[in-house]
């Protein structure tokens, strides 16, 4: 095997973009949000310092939880490690690993699995009201989000995400609605997933409503820094996914340079980032029962994908 | 250009003239005006009425044989009507339950702009226009619905401008239809000229025709009340002041009838013995045995005679499947005498009595003979009885239909309008008859029943006039 | 299958009266019905972009001018003065006619396969997919919902449907026709908002369900 320094090159690239992005994304949204708020807002880079400051204290951890709690932070950076290099969530990857679909999809469900144990290992009310919440949200975006892939796959005639979305399939070429309705259907749901506004406000720790921040309430220190890199590190692969898509709707990419296509898959990440901080500021969280009503629509995008693919399919 | 201006001026012109006026003025205005326009009509389509086949005012507008003779029917309904609502809100002043100002300003502005769209129904000679103008007439009649302000009214009104809306709605996907039928038929310029239509009419994609023509039928079928859809018509007439109840009756379902009748002859010129004639006939027929059953058991005076309106649209239906234009305008103008009659005479009962209620009416033939009397008559007319018009109407189109041999669905037929004659007159024996008087409150009998005994005349004199042409069997006169 | 841009504008706008279906929030529902109305505009616009048809610009116009502005602004105000702001409930839960919506889109393909007439005519396929799709968006809508604005909002959503069917198949109906057919939907529905205004205050309510005061 010989050691291109192209190919080093761009690996480390790649590993140092998604190592270091996922602070970013989460800095330009609190600061988008400051903005529309009328305040100056923290620096955009806060979030590294907030998780470098984290690292430095000391821990502290309920008696009554075992190893579940302690290992889960790890277990989960690393499956987000793995999915990181997995999931299509740029134009640019530097190797050639085969991600199957429902591979990419159950990796994001272990995470998940993960996280709710741990915060019902703890013991606390609010980490098991909070992991209830989160497996029924759970449970209702499930489908928009394997339908859309699922959708994308079928007219490729594949499962290999890596190859769907490689801007190299002929099949997808002519689809641009496809993609957007895609897009769509993907950026609603990891809204949810994301546990960011309409399903959850990420900023207040009202007990009544919380629902990721109620899951991990008891984690601190290097703890909490892992947990919150790992949700960050989610947010970047989520809103990479969907990104991809609307990406793949405009048909000028499906021409244009590596370069271009990596650049704008970052611009269009960190758009997202800003979009979701508008969403953010003008919407209201949604009570819990008018929940399905919103997951409904992402779920009617992934019905709308399934029809196009049908519809190519039976042609 | 000028004929059309002259046809429509007047009551263009009145509906503004009213929303300013002085009450007073205007009742007794109106009624002059309206009548005159009567005179207007009949001298501007003379020609029409003496032979001449067509007369076309503009592009998209004119008028054949058939609309003059609507256009007549429908202006002397509304001159009747607006002549017998001056006594109507007198009797109401009388009594006591004055109506304000401001809805008595509204009733007459609305009444002209309806007279005004009901016009132009029959002048249209495109699809689109007669579209527009039929959904016209239900925008400016849903404020008659709703002139008595209260709950029911507002109800009435509401499921009126609804239903309608979204029948006519359909009508307008029809329209879409015949007009891609008349752009993807053999090649000719795209079209929704209704004579331009019947000239090319086997040029056209006769698929495409025939769905356009089912959409039509259940859109304005909606308007005319053909019986799954006829939801809006017992409420809407019932609910209504007796004048307007009158107008919805006599003149409104007609222009509906009349849009059916109108891409009824497109289809027939397209392909003569079509199964859709059937479909109208077999539509028609179910709609007068559903009016039929529904007319047994009735408790509201004026949903009586809604559904005796439901059972002649029925009638006027069939007569439009079986392709005769003159039987279905016969069956039409008996109608609008008879039940414009009927419902002047029961809305002069119903404010004397105070009540709408069936159960609580008795005895009017002690109270008030001449009602009572006028009351049997016009129900008689109503119901097809012998001398009246309505009869003749009702033969032929049954000895049509045997002719044609359609048998079953006259046998059907014969048998829903013994039913519906049975219920009527039940009812009406009731309340004519029954035990006791009511004491009927303040009322003029005499002033009252002008124009109930001139509309009954008239039909009677209609039965009697036709009556030879029927039993001699001369076919071809009516077809 | 490739999508022309008046074809995938088409789609859009049946999606988006699709998603009208989605919530019972009136204001959303009208914000819905605006984009989908300023899609069927654009479905118009572009159509005379093809065919050169100068009259259909103007209709473009006006649709986007009177269907996506006037009609939504003044149901705003109505809904802002009776002081209603969503559907007091549905027969059908919202997100479940949204998607029962979705599949009477699958269903309107397989019947604008079978519309005779226009069978030789793939062109017209995905057009007559479309209206027949906002057509049946909007009879759910009326069917399902119980504020009477609803209602509104769903004839105008049929009415938007037959209009895109006109405008796909045919190209556009005469041009006097269309401004007739725009008038007379403006007229309608200042009529129903002004009766609205009325049923809210001698019933107290706009819900269309409980008007069953008349009957036999």
């Amino acid at each position: 095997m010989t050691l291109n320094l192209h190919a080093v090159l761009e690996t480390l690239g790649f590993t140092a973009t998604f190592l270091l992005l996922p602070p970013l994304i989460v800095g330009v949204i609190r600061k988008t949000k400051a903005r529309f708020q009328n305040r100056i807002g923290a620096p955009v880079l806060q979030p590294y310092y907030d998780l470098l400051k984290l690292l430095s204290k000391s821990e502290t951890i309920s008696k009554h939880t075992s190893w579940i709690f302690r290992s889960t932070a790890a277990v989960n950076l690393s499956m987000l490690i793995i999915l990181a290099f997995l999931a299509p969530w740029t134009s640019f990857r530097p190797f050639d690993l085969a991600s199957d679909l429902f591979l990419v999809i159950y990796l994001l469900a272990l995470t998940r699995f993960f996280t709710v144990l741990s915060a019902l290992d703890a013991g606390s009310a609010f980490g098991g009201f909070g992991a209830s919440r989160e497996v029924t949200l759970a449970l209702l975006v499930e489908p928009s989000v394997i339908l859309c892939l699922a959708s994308l796959g079928s007219v490729s005639q594949s499962s290999d995400l890596a190859f769907v979305f490689s801007f190299k399939n002929m099949e997808l070429l002519n689809q641009p609605g496809l993609w957007f309705l895609a897009g769509c259907g993907l950026f609603l749901a990891s809204l949810v997933e994301l546990s960011r506004m309409p399903a959850d406000d990420p900023t207040t720790h009202l007990e009544l409503t919380m629902v990721h921040e109620a899951m991990i309430l008891e984690n601190s220190a290097a703890n909490l820094a892992l947990v919150e890199y790992s949700h960050f590190l989610k947010i970047l692969i989520l809103l990479g996914i969907s990104s991809q898509c609307l990406l793949h709707a405009v048909p000028y990419f499906w021409h244009s340079t590596e370069l271009i296509r990596a650049g704008a898959s970052i611009a269009c990440i960190l758009l997202m980032a800003v979009s979701i901080a508008v969403i953010e500021s003008v919407a209201v969280k949604l009570r819990w029962t008018k929940l399905p009503e919103f997951i409904a629509y992402s779920v009617a995008m992934s019905i709308f994908c399934v029809f196009i693919a049908l519809g190519k399919n039976l042609n | 250009m000028n004929e059309l201006l002259y046809l429509m001026i007047l009551p263009a012109a009145l509906a503004l003239i009213s929303l300013f006026l002085e009450v007073k003025l205007t009742r007794k205005l109106v009624p002059i005006v309206t009548w005159w326009q009567l005179a207007i009509v009949a001298f501007v389509l003379h020609p029409c009425l003496q032979g001449t086949e067509r007369m076309q005012f503009a592009s998209g507008l004119a008028i054949d044989k058939m609309g003059t003779y609507f256009i007549l029917l429908t202006t002397f309904v509304v001159s009747c009507c607006v002549t017998h609502a001056d006594y109507f809100f007198a009797a109401a002043e009388a009594a006591g339950d004055a109506y304000a100002d401001r809805s008595l300003r509204l009733f007459y502005a609305s009444v002209n702009l309806f007279l005004l769209a009901m016009t132009t129904v029959f002048l249209c000679d495109n699809l689109g226009y007669l579209w527009i103008a039929i959904e016209a007439t239900t925008l400016s009649s849903a404020p008659l619905v709703y002139f008595e302000r209260n709950k029911f009214a507002l109800e009435a009104t509401w499921k009126y401008l609804i239903v309608c809306s979204v029948g006519i709605a359909f009508a307008l996907l029809g329209t879409v239809f015949i007009f891609a039928a008349s752009q993807r038929g053999t090649p000719m310029e795209p079209t929704l000229n209704i004579s331009e239509l019947i000239t090319h009419a086997q040029l056209l994609n006769f698929p495409l025709l025939r769905l356009g023509f089912i959409f039509c039928l259940i859109g304005y079928g909606t308007k005319a009340g053909i019986f799954p859809l006829h939801t809006w018509l017992p409420d809407a007439h019932a609910e209504s002041p007796a004048p307007a109840s009158a107008m919805l009756s006599g003149a409104l379902l007609n222009c509906a009838l009349f849009g059916i009748w109108k891409v009824a002859s497109i289809i027939n010129a397209a392909q003569p013995h079509s199964h859709v004639h059937q479909l109208v006939a077999v539509l028609g027929t179910v709609t007068v045995v559903a009016a039929s059953l529904l007319l047994l058991r009735q408790h509201n005076f004026k949903r009586l005679w809604a559904y005796s309106s439901v059972e002649n649209v029925g009638l006027m239906v069939f007569a439009i499947g079986l392709g005769s234009g003159p039987l279905f305008f016969l069956q039409a103008l008996n109608h609008s005498l008879a039940k414009v009659a009927l419902f002047l005479l029961t809305g002069n009962i119903i404010q004397a009595s105070g009540t709408k209620k069936l159960n609580k009416m008795h005895g009017v033939i002690e109270d008030c003979p001449i009602w009572a009397g006028l009351l049997a008559l016009a129900a008689f007319a109503v119901t097809g009885a012998p001398p009246f018009g309505a009869f003749v109407a009702e033969m032929s189109m049954l000895s049509l239909s045997m002719s044609d041999g359609r048998w079953i669905l006259a046998l059907i037929m014969t048998a829903a309008i013994a039913i519906s004659f049975v219920a009527i007159l039940a009812h009406v024996g009731k309340v004519i008859f029954g035990s006791g008087k009511q004491g009927f409150k303040s009322f003029q009998p005499a002033r009252a029943s002008i124009i109930p005994a001139i509309l009954v005349l008239g039909t009677l004199v209609l039965g009697v006039g036709l009556n030879t042409e029927v039993w001699s069997g001369s076919w071809s006169v009516i077809r | 299958m490739v999508l022309d841009t008046f074809e995938a504008l088409a789609m859009l706008a049946a999606i988006f009266g699709i998603l009208i279906l989605g919530t019972t929030h009136l204001r959303t529902n009208l914000s819905f019905y605006s984009l989908h109305t300023t899609a069927i505009a654009a479905v118009t616009a572009w159509i005379a972009n093809i065919t050169h048809d100068s009259h259909l610009y103007l209709v473009a116009a006006a649709v986007f001018a009177i269907k996506a502005w006037v009609i939504p602004y003044f149901l705003n105000t109505v809904i802002k003065k009776i002081g209603i702001g969503t559907d007091s409930g549905a027969f059908i839960a919202a997100p479940l006619s949204m998607h029962l919506g979705a599949l009477l889109l699958g269903l309107s393909y397989v019947i604008s396969l079978q519309i005779p007439g226009l069978i030789g005519d793939p062109d017209s396929r995905i057009g007559s997919t479309a209206a027949m799709s906002i057509l049946f968006s909007g009879v759910l809508l009326m069917l399902t919902r119980r504020a009477a604005i609803s209602q509104i909002v769903g004839f105008l959503v049929i009415e938007n449907g037959i209009y895109l069917f006109a405008v796909t198949q045919t190209h556009g109906m005469p041009l006097m026709v269309e401004m007739g057919l725009l008038l007379e939907v403006l007229v309608a529905v200042m009529v129903a908002g002004l009766l609205l205004f009325n049923i809210k205050k001698s019933f107290e309510h706009i819900d269309v369900s409980q008007l069953t005061e008349l009957k036999d």
